[in-house]
């Protein structure tokens, strides 16, 4: 059996290193272990010291246990059209102009690829453990509401608001095209735009079938993971994780833990800075004010999230080796996270 | 401020301090007298009325303050108001299948969601009512289609009314000293490769006047050449700031050093947040 830990939360707090540094640690009590990531910036690779990282699971260097893999997540639409269209329409599909433009509109296709991906490594059973770093869109309930979201799109939905037919042919989009919400359209739109609008949107249909059966099975390994929500002490990643536990939606479980990056020693509040040169003095105080702020959102957030809270000090600098990784998490002081990993 | 200046549009990555430095650029503004809309054009504004202090934005133009208004562009509004504007959409028709549908066909073609956004908030610079609107904008991964939307329509659609106006909005975006986008960075890796990548994006797209690059949260530099470090907390806070201090200073260095906003230590309300930006802001903006 292959559980699946999900570490979720805004952009820029730091969520995938600590999936890096949870998958070390995972690895080193024992557990063979895969971390997957969406992340563009290579930072995965860099905090596990790897040159190269790819689509498909590789083994680390030195470290037994452990695999590491990166999603291409620009390669969604097409990976999409690829697996679930006929040859046919995925040819047309991926040279037609909106192609593009529609991975802009439609973000959660990105989200989409990557649960898919993430799903196939479940599927295989070669590991114990799956750590998925999800990608950040909308605080990182997307990752959790883009099966459905896929689903409706490509079942047609803007189709059928269009035309009143769930599955409308070419000819009866045209027909109705008398409509005056189509005339509408037309007028403003122009009507070679309308046309191309037509043929991208029915070839998408033909990928129904399979887009809905793999998002009724993602959604399976969903409900079954453990989740992992990562902020930071300041306003909008508080925010996001505060929008995570108010959005979540029915396929995922109620997060495990939630861990406060980049958190500053409570006992620097207020804190007598002893017989030092001014500067210091007044650098402690600046500090402790600071301290002061971030323990006074936190203390907020518990009290209406009731959930266990970990807490990892502030590092200026991202850890590169496999040990500080690991430090990250076996020093971490609150929740223990030891628990998410057997 | 310059008495050409009328648009400002501030973008930049996700918690970054984007909502907080439009509300201050705004504020600094409206200190020295002038006539602003300060407007929101993504979800409802919530952070845009947090650092003004002002109730929750409303679509219409609120004149909060003299001289202080507030609005949030919503999407299917605009879009009513633009197809009752612009097209002469009867209003009995506003609210029926044909908007709806209209939305939704608008939703698979590119840009056409973004240009009656952006149609909006062009129009309300164009209306001559305000001296300077400040627009609290989508994050820098997003803002590109926005800012592009205008000359997307131009090359995509051949014929229609939606690329007549299209003219005058490139019109506008482009022209230098009127229209200034405001890109707000950290100093940390991910904003500053964001924020490098979208100026590249800038100089080749030219659909925007001027740039102005804003780096938020920087700290002070911490004098300590003539002592040793100390043990105890003070020594503790003092590293910190240092190794902090020092990665700033490498992220700077591929920074523009167009403005610097210092870092705020200590609690503190989102109003007065945006006020101690506005007091350096005063000092820094032509």
């Amino acid at each position: 059996m292959t559980r699946a830990l999900l570490v979720t939360g805004g952009g820029g707090v730091g969520k995938t290193t600590l999936s890096a540094a949870l998958a070390v640690r995972a690895a080193r009590l024992g557990h063979r272990t895969l971390v997957v990531t969406v992340d563009p910036a290579r930072r995965l690779a860099d905090a596990l010291g790897i040159e190269y990282l790819g689509s498909e699971p590789a083994p680390h260097p030195s470290e037994p246990n452990l695999w590491a893999a990166m999603l291409d997540a620009s390669a969604s639409w097409t990976a999409i059209a690829r697996r679930h269209a006929t040859p046919e329409a995925a040819g047309r599909l991926v040279d037609n102009p909106f192609f593009n433009a529609a991975t802009n509109h439609f973000p959660a296709s990105q989200s989409y690829a990557a649960a898919e991906e993430a799903a196939t490594f479940l599927d295989a059973r070669a590991w114990e453990l799956v750590i998925i770093d999800t990608p950040p869109a909308a605080g990182g309930i997307e990752f959790f509401t883009a099966p459905r979201a896929m689903t409706e799109l490509v079942g047609g939905r803007v189709l059928k608001w269009v035309t009143g037919a769930s599955i409308p042919g070419r000819k009866l989009f045209f027909d109705r095209a008398t409509k005056p919400a189509l005339r509408l359209a037309d007028q403003i739109l122009g009507s070679g735009l309308l046309e191309e609008i037509a043929q991208f949107l029915m070839d998408l249909r033909t990928t129904y079938d399979g887009v809905a059966q793999r998002s009724r099975q993602i959604e399976s390994h969903l409900k079954k993971a453990t989740t992992l929500v990562v902020t930071t002490s300041d306003p909008t990643p508080i925010r996001e994780a505060v929008k995570f536990f108010r959005d979540l939606p029915e396929v995922a479980a109620r997060p495990t833990a939630v861990v406060f990056n980049r958190t500053l020693p409570e006992d620097w509040i207020d804190a007598r800075p002893g017989r030092v040169a001014a500067v210091f003095a007044e650098n402690l105080k600046r500090w402790g004010d600071e301290s002061r702020r971030q323990r006074d959102l936190r203390t907020e957030f518990e009290a209406r999230y009731r959930t266990p809270l970990s807490h990892i000090g502030w590092q200026p600098v991202a850890p590169t080796d496999l040990d500080s990784l690991e430090s990250l998490v076996s020093e971490a002081t609150g929740f223990d996270l030891d628990a998410l990993l057997s | 401020m310059t008495d050409e200046r009328r648009l400002v549009i501030v973008s930049g990555k996700g918690g970054v301090g984007k909502s907080a430095v439009a509300a201050s650029t705004a504020l600094t503004a409206h200190r020295r007298g002038a006539r602003v809309l300060a407007l929101a054009m993504s979800g409802d504004g919530g952070g845009l009325a947090a650092h003004l202090g002002v109730p929750p934005l409303e679509f219409e133009p609120r004149e909060d303050r003299p001289g202080l208004s507030t609005s949030v562009v919503n999407r299917s509004k605009a879009l009513v108001e633009y197809l009752q504007v612009q097209v002469g959409l009867p209003p009995i028709m506003a609210f029926g299948p044909a908007v709806r549908a209209f939305d939704a066909l608008a939703s698979a073609a590119p840009a056409v969601r973004e240009i009656v956004t952006m149609g909006k908030v062009l129009w309300e610079v164009k209306r001559e009512v305000w001296d300077l609107v400040v627009v609290d904008a989508p994050p820098t991964g997003q803002i590109g289609s926005y800012l592009r939307a205008a000359r997307s329509i131009t090359e995509l659609v051949l014929s229609g009314r939606i690329r007549e106006q299209a003219a005058w909005m490139e019109h506008i975006l482009a022209e230098p000293g009127a229209t200034n986008l405001t890109l707000v960075t950290l100093a940390e890796e991910l904003p500053t490769s964001e924020t490098v990548e979208a100026l590249t994006w800038l100089r080749k797209e030219e659909v925007v006047g001027e740039t102005t690059v804003m780096t938020n949260r920087l700290l002070p530099p911490l004098d300590h050449a003539s002592a040793n470090l100390p043990s105890g907390r003070a020594g503790d806070a003092a590293r910190l700031h240092l190794s902090l201090y020092t990665e700033q200073q490498r992220w700077l260095d591929r920074l523009p050093p167009d403005i610097r906003l210092p870092y705020l230590f200590g609690t503190m309300t989102p109003t007065e947040v945006s006020a101690l930006l506005a007091d350096t802001l005063e000092e820094v903006l032509p």
